[in-house]
């Protein structure tokens, strides 16, 4: 437990949130939308799996504009 | 100049349905507090799984607070700059190519408001997306590295917001002119990869656009020669208006081309 209790969360928790946030607004906009560009279970886990970098794929290829 | 007003707020709702206007500010912040997290932790990174020998002392280079901002700025013009281009280089194109312009071409506005219309929304999200990054910087960087004169910061935002326009302007000019994928292209090089190539072969010239950046961060230094700095911030408002004036024509231009 000593382990947990070093790491400095006062620094960490807002960029763990904010990637939380980036993650939920991917995921609940492509559970609306359902129309991707290529399978929509393989955006799902991107947005999830792929910290950052995952949801900006999403918005930028996989977002179909209509 | 007709109906300036009424694309405006169309552009604010596209940005908004498309969550543009929540995703890319998220970003930029989450790269802003990174930077100066992971430079401040990187001697007990390195340490943890940097696999280095028993008893290595390795020298760590004292970071400045200035340095954190300007290693951010290097951040943004890679990632960021990717994303800025990749996100609206189908700002007018994609629009040509789905039908959503017959809608407007056939009313009577005029080419130039719905151009600038794109310009003002897009550069507002943009410059807020930068500048909020570069606050959330700026707070983890005086709370970790030691505090930056707020008067220094300012000016280098100015300087580096004027690159971001240009920037911008840019995209949106080509995504007048060209269909989506040459918009990509082009955009990608005429931004990132000239600024790779201005600061390799551009010894010999100083007054470019693409030096913008890399005069922002002398700025922030305090080691600016201004004659120079005011020479290129001149010729780059002058070519935004010509991009500007470009992408209006071309938007006139390719307005048959529009899928009805």
């Amino acid at each position: 437990m000593s382990v947990l209790a070093d790491i400095p969360w006062n620094l960490i928790l807002p960029i763990l949130g904010l990637q939380l946030i980036l993650m939920l607004v991917a995921l609940i906009d492509l559970i609306r939308n359902q129309r991707t560009n290529g399978p929509f279970i393989m955006w799902i886990f991107i947005i999830i799996l792929l910290n950052i970098v995952g949801p900006i794929l999403y918005f930028i290829f996989g977002r179909r504009q209509s | 100049m007709k109906g300036f007003g009424v694309l405006l707020q169309k552009e604010w709702r596209e940005q908004i349905r498309n969550f543009k206007l929540l995703w890319i500010p998220l970003v930029f912040i989450i790269f802003g507090i990174l930077e100066p997290v992971t430079n401040h932790f990187l001697p007990e990174i390195m340490k943890s799984v940097g696999n280095m020998p028993e008893g290595v002392e390795f020298p760590w280079p004292e970071f400045a607070p200035k340095d954190i901002l300007v290693s951010l700025m290097g951040q943004y013009q890679s990632i960021g700059l990717l994303i800025i281009v990749l996100a609206f280089i189908g700002a007018i194109s994609s629009e040509r190519k789905s039908g959503t312009a017959t809608l407007l071409y056939v009313r009577p506005l005029s080419y130039s408001s719905y151009f600038l219309s794109k310009w003002t929304m897009i550069n507002a999200l943009v410059l807020f997306s930068v500048w909020v990054g570069f606050l959330a910087g700026w707070y983890y960087t005086s709370q970790l590295f030691g505090s930056i004169p707020a008067t220094d910061v300012v000016a280098f935002l100015a300087a580096y917001s004027l690159w971001i326009i240009f920037a911008v302007s840019i995209v949106l000019a080509l995504s007048a002119w060209l269909p989506t994928g040459g918009v990509a292209a082009l955009g990608l090089f005429l931004t990132m990869i000239m600024a790779i190539l201005d600061s390799v072969i551009g010894a010999y010239w100083t007054v470019t656009p693409w030096k913008l950046s890399t005069y922002a961060s002398y700025i922030l230094m305090g080691s600016m020669d201004y004659p120079t700095f005011w020479k290129t911030a001149g010729l780059t408002v002058f070519l935004i208006i010509l991009l500007i004036l470009f992408g209006t024509y071309m938007a006139g231009r390719n307005a048959a081309k529009t899928t009805v």
